[in-house]
């Protein structure tokens, strides 16, 4: 594991409006993780812990003026556009508490779906049949092989979650952002998840996990505590 | 790639988006069949016109044109033109066989003395002849058994053409099918005799009146013609109002023959008759003339008017001759469109206005595809906000929702291009069907159907839900709406052949137009997807996410 920070933020701060108050949610956040690195962002509801992850996925903006986000050293704030979208698509994927499938694709469709947005129209059937071998070789290591084409609302909770795990490791990205991974699944469930993402750290992912759970953050390399929108303890 | 997945999947796997493929399909027909009725009504207007006056009119009419027999060997000469043929065109009364007695009933007529022979190269003219044999068994096999077609002898059909009585060889007249009353059109566009009378079993007497050379009404002449044919145009004004003769007796009744002139200011020679200025030429009103293939109307109307001056100079200088052809500008030559102006130009315009009108349909798409979207691009936000977390750029989301809107134009634009098409060639039968009480069995079923709505609303009662319950309650009460209707609909002719000119309903599909409304509904949809689909594209994905 190297000591040079992956991903690293400081100083991030993010204010929603609700009518007509703003209310601060990150007020100050620094966070760094090392390549090959597990770590757990801890917190109550509330603290901020899912827009911290939102920004590091760069699915929001933080506040006007404030902090900064690098990936290998370099400043990914401010990119835009095409840029940006590659980099949710390939550089980071995303594991949400509900899954987040999409209902009118089976469950290959929806693993192979950051393929097809990467591939776009014309090249596609270029690329198709090596990403269609490895997402279906990743479903296959998920268990979810005689699961290729059902709909998402013919499986289990675990199961979609498994989906969607897959889905967010279908580009090889470099950093998975899971936010509640096991929030919405019962304790064995959640525990198999887990187990899950801990192999996949033992071949080398690196993961940054929110959780509002302790012993769920517990598996993590090292944890986040964050408390009122800043980093109490690491 | 991914966007052309979505948009197919979200098209097939809801009820939503086949909803507004129904709503397009409808507005789509709704223009094809409109403006494909009217279409088919001036083409049936155009050809009609055509098949029966042939590509160009040389019209002198009431004093007539004489030496008619030069200018058509000049007319026939041209490149150009294929056949021409004189044509005497007057009014007259036509005194019925019917009814018994004394009193017989007399009715006005659209008297056309006709060279059958030329006539029939211009005009086609023995295809309108409806009393003759089947030509063949297949003609003989989709006659009705009871047609009275079946028993004709080809001699009907030859005298018909010929415009003359076989065996006597006295001259015949040929009537348009309507003028009588006697013959009662069936379903299947054949005739029935209408109190046992058959019209070419019998004469009728003719009274045209002549117009003097000073331009006043002469003594009428009257004469008996055998009946020997009916013909059918399809136009009804036409069937119902010309009758044929052959021109020679059209030129004789109304004076128009050839014959001596004589100088009626000179004082009289030693027998008593007057000087003779020479000769009166036999004289017609128009000359018809027909285009070799390939050649328009316009073209031939040049090559006849250039003709004609030809055949009016050579006139001009023909001292052997007294009378004269009329200069060029005494004459009028149209093309057979020109001739039906004032009845096609309104007509045409008509249809314009329709296709204008009718684009308000497009509207109608636009604002239901831009709705439906609306409440679907709601209800999607997450899926959108998933797109957008995987990488899916803002154009990529809107793509999405335009070939959405792009597919179900496409596809609602061919259902109902496919529907309109089969209203069309059904149209006659509808009519037909529209025109009669309806059958016993559909307002019976109507009813039927109402009461087994009102007993599944009943079952949804039960089972506490509203949805069933308010859906059966209006499939009960439109249903049985539905036979009430039928139950009291009575045959209501809306396609009135006296009205429209013709007997049928054209059910020709206007392609041009089919092909136009069907862009229409595609550019539409596409225009009533944009909105939603850039509402979409600019969804929030931490907001769509955020909240489950």
């Amino acid at each position: 594991m190297s000591d040079a920070p992956l991903l690293a933020a400081r100083d991030l701060r993010k204010t929603y409006r609700l009518g007509r108050v703003d209310v601060p949610v990150l007020r100050g956040a620094d966070f760094g993780m090392r390549r090959g690195e597990w770590v757990a962002i801890l917190g109550s509801s509330g603290s901020g812990k899912s827009t911290l992850m939102h920004l590091l996925g760069l699915l929001d903006e933080p506040d006007a003026g404030s902090g900064d986000i690098q990936l290998d050293g370099r400043s990914v704030r401010g990119i835009r556009g095409a840029r940006r979208n590659a980099y949710r698509n390939a550089t980071v994927g995303f594991v949400f508490q509900f899954y987040h499938l999409l209902p009118e694709l089976d469950v290959l469709e929806n693993a192979l779906l950051p393929c097809r947005v990467r591939a776009r129209l014309l090249g596609w059937p270029s690329v198709r049949q090596a990403a269609q071998e490895h997402v279906r070789g990743l479903l296959r290591a998920f268990g979810l092989e005689h699961r290729l084409r059902h709909r998402p609302r013919e499986l289990s909770g675990g199961e979609r979650q498994r989906v969607a795990i897959a889905r967010a490791l279908a580009n090889r990205p470099e950093i998975l952002l899971a936010d509640e991974p096991t929030g919405n699944l019962d304790a064995r469930t959640g525990g198999e998840i887990l187990d899950m993402i801990a192999g996949l750290h033992r071949q080398g992912l690196s993961i940054a996990m929110v959780t509002h759970d302790p012993a769920v953050a517990a598996r993590a390399d090292r944890v986040v505590h964050l408390v009122d929108g800043r980093v109490a303890a690491s | 790639m991914y966007a052309f997945t979505l948009a197919n999947r979200y098209l097939t796997s809801r009820v939503i988006p086949l909803i507004a493929v129904a709503a397009v399909a409808l507005c789509v027909a709704l223009v094809v069949i409109v403006v494909s009725v009217m279409s088919g009504f001036l083409d049936m207007l155009k050809s009609s016109g055509r098949t029966l006056m042939g590509d160009v009119v040389i019209n002198y009419p009431v004093r007539g044109l004489p030496w008619y027999q030069d200018l058509i060997r000049e007319i026939e000469s041209l490149p150009e033109a294929e056949a021409a043929t004189p044509l005497i065109d007057t009014y007259g009364l036509v005194r019925m066989p019917y009814p018994a007695g004394a009193d017989k009933e007399v009715v006005t007529a659209n008297v056309w003395g006709v060279d059958p022979e030329s006539f029939e190269r211009v005009t086609d003219y023995s295809r309108t002849l409806h009393w003759k044999p089947p030509a063949n068994r297949s003609d003989a096999g989709n006659m009705a058994p009871d047609d009275p077609r079946l028993a004709l002898s080809p001699q009907i059909e030859a005298d018909g053409r010929a415009l003359r009585q076989s065996g006597t060889g006295e001259p015949g007249l040929v009537m348009g099918i309507h003028v009588s009353i006697v013959n009662d059109r069936q379903r299947d566009g054949s005739y029935r005799s209408r109190y046992g009378w058959f019209m070419p079993d019998h004469a009728v007497t003719l009274t045209l009146v002549p117009i003097s050379g000073k331009g006043t009404v002469a003594e009428p002449r009257e004469r008996v013609f055998q009946v020997v044919n009916e013909f059918k145009s399809g136009v009804y004004q036409i069937d119902k109002n010309r009758v044929l003769i052959p021109l020679e007796e059209a030129q004789r009744m109304l004076r128009l023959d050839r014959g001596t002139l004589f100088d009626m200011d000179a004082p009289p020679n030693a027998d008593g008759t007057q000087p003779v200025l020479g000769e009166s030429p036999a004289r017609v009103h128009r000359v018809l003339v027909r285009a070799r293939p390939g050649v328009d109307p316009p073209r031939l109307q040049a090559a006849v008017a250039a003709a004609y001056d030809r055949f009016a100079q050579r006139g001009a200088t023909d001292t052997s001759r007294v009378v004269r052809p009329p200069a060029r500008e005494m004459v009028s030559i149209l093309t057979w469109e020109q001739h039906l102006r004032d009845l096609i130009g309104p007509v045409e315009k008509e249809r314009e206005m329709m296709r204008i009108l009718f684009s308000i349909v497009y509207l109608v798409c636009a604002g239901l595809v831009l709705s439906i979207f609306w409440a679907i691009v709601q209800e999607k936000s997450r899926d959108i906000g998933i797109l957008r977390s995987i990488g899916a750029s803002r154009p990529g989301v809107l793509w999405i929702f335009l070939q959405y809107g792009l597919v179900i134009g496409a596809v609602g634009g061919v259902v109902g291009v496919g529907l309109g098409w089969l209203v069309i060639r059904n149209i006659n039968a509808i009519h037909e069907a529209i025109g009669q009480d309806a059958p016993r069995w559909t307002w019976v079923v109507a009813f039927g159907l109402s009461a087994a709505a009102l007993v599944m609303s009943g079952r949804g009662a039960r089972q506490g839900r509203l949805l069933p319950v308010l859906l059966w309650l209006v499939a009960m009460v439109a249903l049985g709406l539905a036979g009430a209707g039928l139950l009291l609909h009575r045959g209501t002719l809306i396609w009135d052949p006296a009205v429209y000119y013709f007997s049928r309903v054209p059910d020709q599909v206007d392609w041009f137009t089919a092909a136009l409304t069907w862009v229409g509904a595609v550019v539409f949809s596409v225009l009533g997807a944009s909105v939603p689909a850039a509402k979409a594209a600019d969804i929030d994905p931490v907001r769509a996410l955020r909240y489950e």
